[in-house]
């Protein structure tokens, strides 16, 4: 399974390294569509891949790594909700998205419920709502995709300090449900939303493995070429140790990832959902370490604009605020340990 | 890998036997005793071990106990951690870098001699820091002189665990002077009853007394006990080095992992199971002790296939050294002042007792011993990172 994963994380990186860092979507997704990259964890019979999660996260990873938008993982998180359903025009719909025609977006983090009629609630950190035909909706008793142009549906984008990603408010007042196509109900519901959480945290996870990565990658390459004393800063060893350590934490998070990812294939809901909060948690930490870091190792010209550093640093304190929060990432982790011994 | 081994059966074996065969009481047994009830714990439950063929899972296959799959591997050490068993720290050095090394580099004839005797119960130890060498091993200045069929020992080395029960030790040594340090170094299999040999066990601050001093002093070493050419010493050492960085480890992390609910368990007593803070930080160590364990068997599956790369033994020592270090650090915040109180120590101790001020300071054995953080920061940086050396030429006052 390693290797495939390799595989198809060195495809993407192919594609992307021709283009520049933090490349605009309109010039990615067209690529994306082509080579199959939404169908990836789809199973045969609807025309997927069939790769699974660890697919997803072996292309994410590469996303990461070149700051890529954050389209890509609403787009497989609504493929996914719509292989679960039941609707009879799913295996069309999922190849509309696939061909890039009908794009849906989802939030990156869990939506929140309001009172009121119908569907309301407020979805923050939705990518590319400008696009989207549809939003994905995950409500505790309720998945359902609503048409953006809906009655009651209000869209504003939200600049945030992260320029990679481009991310939007959609508040949703009263909005009628037979507006919508329902995905599930009810336990179906429930059962479906822990899913997508698994999926986007996985997925988080992978974009910020690659991400701290490529970033701790190029410090060192810059270490080695600037001169100060008459030598490389490479040389010196109380720069040369904090790169060190954090190589050594982000072989930790990726081997987290790798490991939870192929445990969580062969572990019920309960296990895989915390095997994706661990992997997140570590891997959306080490991110900000390393992003945080490296700021300083690069000096000055890390506080310029023209230089990439930055760049990283936003999207890695972006993400730590995306998926199940640390806070809650890690009372999920200890809580079974103290229920054991309570 | 082979055929898919019967998971299920094998843990089952392993469980069950352990069931009967754990002594019981032991931790309580090695807290506040003597040296002899520790060695007599440590030679029964070896044997009991060897016999049963667990106590060499990591030998490659064709071995006695050898040839396991890595899912194998750890299967044995969860179920050994898991059943709260011993380790087998008097035989850590014989099981793992003796074996290593002659694995890697002795004579069919030093395999053929010397493995049926560790399995038997030989008791070794290693030779390499010297006062003033530590991490800069190579600067070591133990001499070796041969003269006839011998070499003649004469020096002193500190720092080896066990090195008062040891029947053998791997020695580092100097045969040669004239060439940079590293090339004169030779290899050795020193008889520790050979006359000339003194051994002064080193008090810790933990109470026991793991390691010790040895003094040769025209200590004679049958040529045949050369591990390797002359001078080629540097290269076998870099073989045990990397046995204790990287094989050691899945044990020990698998021990680790089953030390998190120690840890849960102290917070419940101490009654802090409900602060957040506390909670987030063991939520969040558990991932990093995951995290470890995944490290540490992809690093096996490495030397499985032989793809390791430079450096990949220093990541996974570097990881888990720090993460014990935070490990033990919680156990003792949790334990707060009750912690302090001292109940004494536990001899020969795993690093997961749950006695936090002892396994906190046990816990700079990783930090320390088989190359310090500080050196395996240098290792990775150099040889995973490319990131050059330090000049060498040291002058005071001048600079580089």
């Amino acid at each position: 399974m390693l290797d495939l994963l390799t595989e198809l994380e060195d495809s993407a990186d192919q594609v992307l390294r021709g283009m520049a860092l933090a490349p605009a979507d309109a010039k990615l997704w067209p690529q994306a569509c082509e080579l199959g990259w939404l169908l990836v964890t789809a199973p045969e019979e609807l025309g997927g891949l069939d790769l699974g999660l660890a697919g997803a996260c072996a292309l994410q990873l590469a996303l990461g790594r070149y700051l890529a938008g954050a389209s890509y993982l609403p787009a497989l998180l609504a493929a996914e909700a719509l292989c679960a359903s039941t609707l009879p025009d799913r295996q069309e719909r999922l190849a509309r998205l696939a061909a890039g025609e009908d794009y849906i977006t989802c939030p990156l983090v869990d939506w929140r419920p309001a009172a009121g009629h119908g569907l309301s609630g407020m979805a923050m950190a939705v990518p590319a709502a400008d696009r989207a035909g549809q939003l994905l909706v995950v409500a505790p008793d309720l998945v359902a995709l609503v048409p953006l142009a809906a009655a009651g549906v209000t869209v504003t984008r939200r600049a945030t300090w992260d320029s990679t990603r481009d991310l939007f408010e959609v508040v949703l007042d009263g909005v009628d449900t037979n507006m919508c196509s329902v995905l599930a109900r009810g336990a179906q519901a429930q059962a479906l939303a822990q899913r997508l959480a698994v999926v986007r945290d996985f997925g988080l996870a992978a974009d910020a493995v690659g991400g701290a990565d490529a970033l701790l990658a190029m410090t060192v390459d810059y270490l080695q070429t600037r001169r100060q004393f008459g030598r490389p800063l490479a040389m010196f060893q109380a720069l040369k140790h904090r790169c060190a350590d954090l190589k050594a934490d982000v072989e930790a998070a990726r081997a987290l990832l790798l490991d939870n990812l192929q445990r969580a294939a062969a572990a019920d809901d309960a296990a895989t959902a915390l095997l994706a909060k661990g992997a997140r948690h570590l891997a959306c930490a080490v991110y900000l370490q390393v992003a945080e870091e490296s700021l300083q190792l690069h000096g000055g010209i890390g506080m310029t604009a023209e230089h990439p550093c930055h760049l990283f640093l936003k999207r890695a304190m972006l993400g730590e605020h995306l998926g199940t929060a640390p806070g809650a990432c890690a009372e999920a982790l200890a809580a079974p340990l103290l229920a054991a011994q309570g | 890998m082979s055929a898919a081994p019967d998971t299920a059966t094998l843990r089952a074996e392993v469980r069950d036997w352990l069931a009967h065969h754990v002594p019981r009481g032991w931790r309580e047994a090695m807290t506040n005793t003597g040296q002899d009830a520790f060695v007599e714990l440590q030679k029964n439950w070896f044997t009991a071990l060897s016999a049963a063929g667990y106590a060499t899972p990591h030998w490659p296959e064709g071995w006695p106990g050898g040839g396991r799959s890595l899912t194998e591997q750890k299967i044995i050490y969860e179920e050994v951690a898991r059943a709260d068993a011993p380790r087998l720290i008097l035989y850590f050095v014989a099981l793992y870098h003796a074996a290593c090394t002659l694995q890697e580099c002795g004579s069919p004839e030093q395999q053929a001699r010397f493995l049926p005797a560790i399995l038997d119960g030989q008791i070794w130890c290693q030779g390499f820091s010297e006062p003033n060498a530590g991490s800069d091993l190579a600067s070591l200045r133990t001499s070796a002189k041969r003269r006839g069929d011998v070499y003649v020992i004469n020096g002193q080395k500190t720092w080896s665990t066990m090195a008062q029960y040891a029947d053998r030790c791997l020695l580092l040594a100097r045969s040669d002077n004239s060439g940079v340090p590293q090339a004169g170094l030779t290899y050795l299999l020193l008889d520790m009853r050979a006359q000339g040999v003194t051994v002064r066990p080193i008090h810790q601050i933990t109470g026991d007394d793991e390691f010790a001093e040895i003094f040769f002093d025209d200590v004679e070493v049958p040529v045949t006990d050369r591990v390797g050419e002359e001078g080629a010493g540097w290269a076998v050492a870099q073989a045990t080095l990397a046995s204790e960085r990287g094989l050691t480890l899945v044990e020990l992390c698998q021990r680790m992992r089953r030390g998190l609910p120690l840890l849960a368990a102290q917070m419940h007593a101490s009654g802090c199971a409900h602060d957040s803070g506390l909670r987030r930080r063991l939520g969040a160590l558990s991932a990093q002790v995951d995290a470890a364990c995944a490290l540490a068997d992809r690093y096996l599956l490495k030397r499985i296939s032989h793809t390791e790369a430079p450096g990949d033994a220093s990541v996974v020592k570097l990881y888990y050294a720090r993460t014990l270090r935070e490990f033990t650090r919680l156990g003792r915040d949790v334990a707060g002042l009750g912690g302090q109180y001292h109940g004494g120590f536990m001899r020969g101790a795993p690093q997961e007792t749950g006695n936090w001020p002892l396994d906190f300071m046990n816990s700079y054995n990783w930090s320390i011993a088989g190359g310090s953080n500080e050196i395996q920061r240098n290792i990775l940086a150099e040889r995973m990172l490319g990131m050059p050396r330090e000049p060498k030429d040291w002058r005071l006052g001048g600079g580089g």
